[in-house]
């Protein structure tokens, strides 16, 4: 029983490794903080050119389908891969195809371009859903106020469809910051190629586990609130 | 004032509107009523450019508006206010800032200015206390006056009401419909679908009975509820204050 119990729970190891590992989840929130953040506002932008009006925005709609469609059905591993084994031999200016902004390493904003990409796709599924769920009534109540489609937009549908879908983007950006540990794959220590490294000096688990309850110690509040919101919503829906 | 001339309106195959002729001068107050899919609402709906009509003309204080480019058809919806059978106030804004929101954005008053004149219409509209209220927490009759209070911020020049207070509990009917009134009296010109007779009767200048997306008969309220020269009309009136 100890056997197993060590190699989940050694305390050495976790002691010795801290600091490592804990560096490690640091780079991994960094990552997921800053993607989620561009994706909210990717997958804004997504979701509104989809819902532009009138024939002269079909190429624009059909771009935007494609473009979610498209990223939705790819491996975000394989977008990782494709961008950081691509961009450096690309002809453009070495800040773009070698990133190190703000003291970052290269594969960090790969991470956050790959991330990007892909969960910004994801966001703009949700947001047209919040879209869609506004009743029509309040369109044309601000159409006939004089508003335009872009006023009507931005006073009226979208403040109350971000409201409504808070909680799934929260869910969303669960699944991001879990899914930030695809980046170590291109060299970016985070928090599980931390571990992995650990395990690997000392045919121990206890570094990856560590790494397991610090995602833990940051999603199940967040899944709690996103529990509170669905509940208010709820509350509200049935007065209204 | 308004003018809406051989209007045809169709969805897909069902032709809602068949020919529409109306006339409606300055300050003048036209209920019209009719059985529920002759195309009242759909004539509103019109005439507030929500519908592109297929054939027909609408003019607006002499000046045609139907067939308007896009911008033109937001500026021509700031000279007509319109009220809505489900009040659609913006849920996530409060009574004041429903009344607000249009003029800082459309008109681009001054929030001081705005929120001036949104507390005198909220004033007259008898929500003086409720000016901070949501709408969920307001009943329906007190979001119809919010909406009411929010058509008239824009100075519309007429103001159309597609049967507000439809859905209504009974005893909330009365507080919208004596706005109604009051703004009539005032002189503003306004079109008014709607069920209530007794509204029709008192308050309107002329009647137009509409069935089957045509104009059946129209006329002062005393001929039109009271002696409709129509089988048509008779029929339905008979159906309505049998209740």
């Amino acid at each position: 029983m100890d056997v197993f119990f060590q190699q989940y729970f050694d305390l050495d190891v976790i002691s010795d490794n801290f600091e490592f590992v804990l560096k490690g989840f640091a780079e991994t929130l960094q990552l997921a903080i800053l993607a989620g953040i561009l994706s909210l506002v990717w997958g804004l932008i997504l979701a509104l050119l989809r819902a532009a009006p009138g024939r002269a925005f079909a190429p624009v709609r059909f771009l935007s389908i494609s473009y979610i469609d498209a990223m939705r059905g790819i491996p975000l591993l394989l977008v990782i891969l494709l961008i950081s084994g691509s961009l450096p031999f690309l002809p453009l200016p070495e800040s773009l195809r070698i990133p190190q902004w703000l003291g970052k390493p290269d594969p960090f904003w790969y991470g956050v371009m790959a991330l990007t990409l892909t969960y910004g796709a994801y966001m703009a599924e949700v947001y047209r859903a919040g879209l869609d769920a506004v009743p029509f009534g309040q369109v044309e109540a601000a159409r006939s106020l004089g508003m335009n489609h872009s006023q009507a937009m931005r006073h009226v549908i979208v403040p109350q469809a971000v409201r409504k879908v808070i909680p799934p983007l929260l869910n969303d950006f669960i699944a991001l910051m879990k899914d930030t540990s695809l980046v170590g794959v291109i060299a970016l220590i985070e928090v599980v190629e931390a571990g992995r490294t650990v395990q690997a000096e000392t045919f121990n688990s206890s570094a990856l586990t560590l790494g397991a309850i610090l995602f833990i110690v940051v999603t199940i509040p967040l899944a709690r609130i996103v529990d509170r919101q669905i509940s208010r919503q709820q509350v509200r829906f049935q007065r209204g | 004032m308004v003018r809406v001339e051989g209007l045809h309106k169709r969805f897909g195959k069902l032709e809602v509107l068949r020919g529409i002729d109306l006339d409606v001068r300055k300050g003048e107050v036209v209920c019209v009523i009719g059985p529920s899919g002759s195309g009242k609402s759909t004539l509103l709906r019109c005439v507030n450019l929500l519908e592109p009509p297929e054939e027909g003309r609408i003019l607006l204080e002499g000046e045609e508006i139907t067939g308007a480019g896009k911008g033109k058809s937001d500026h021509v919806r700031r000279r007509i206010g319109m009220v809505f059978q489900q009040f659609n106030l913006f849920a996530h804004k409060n009574a004041i800032e429903n009344v607000s929101l249009a003029q800082v954005r459309v008109l681009g008053r001054s929030a001081d200015e705005a929120d001036a004149k949104s507390r005198a219409l909220l004033e007259r509209v008898g929500l003086s206390d409720k000016v901070e209220e949501y709408p969920e927490r307001l009943s329906g009759g007190q979001q119809q006056r919010v909406a009411i209070a929010r058509a008239l911020a824009m100075d519309p020049h007429v103001m159309l009401f597609d049967e507000v207070t439809s859905a209504l509990d009974p005893e909330l009917v009365k507080e919208v419909l004596d706005v109604m009134r009051e703004l009539a009296d005032e002189g503003m010109t306004m079109i008014v679908v709607t069920h209530e007779m007794g509204f029709a009767r008192e308050v309107a200048d002329r009647v137009v009975f509409m069935d089957e997306g045509v104009v059946v008969e129209q006329g002062p309220p005393s001929d039109v509820l009271s002696n409709p020269r129509e089988e048509r009309t008779s029929r339905f009136l008979g159906l309505v204050l049998e209740r």
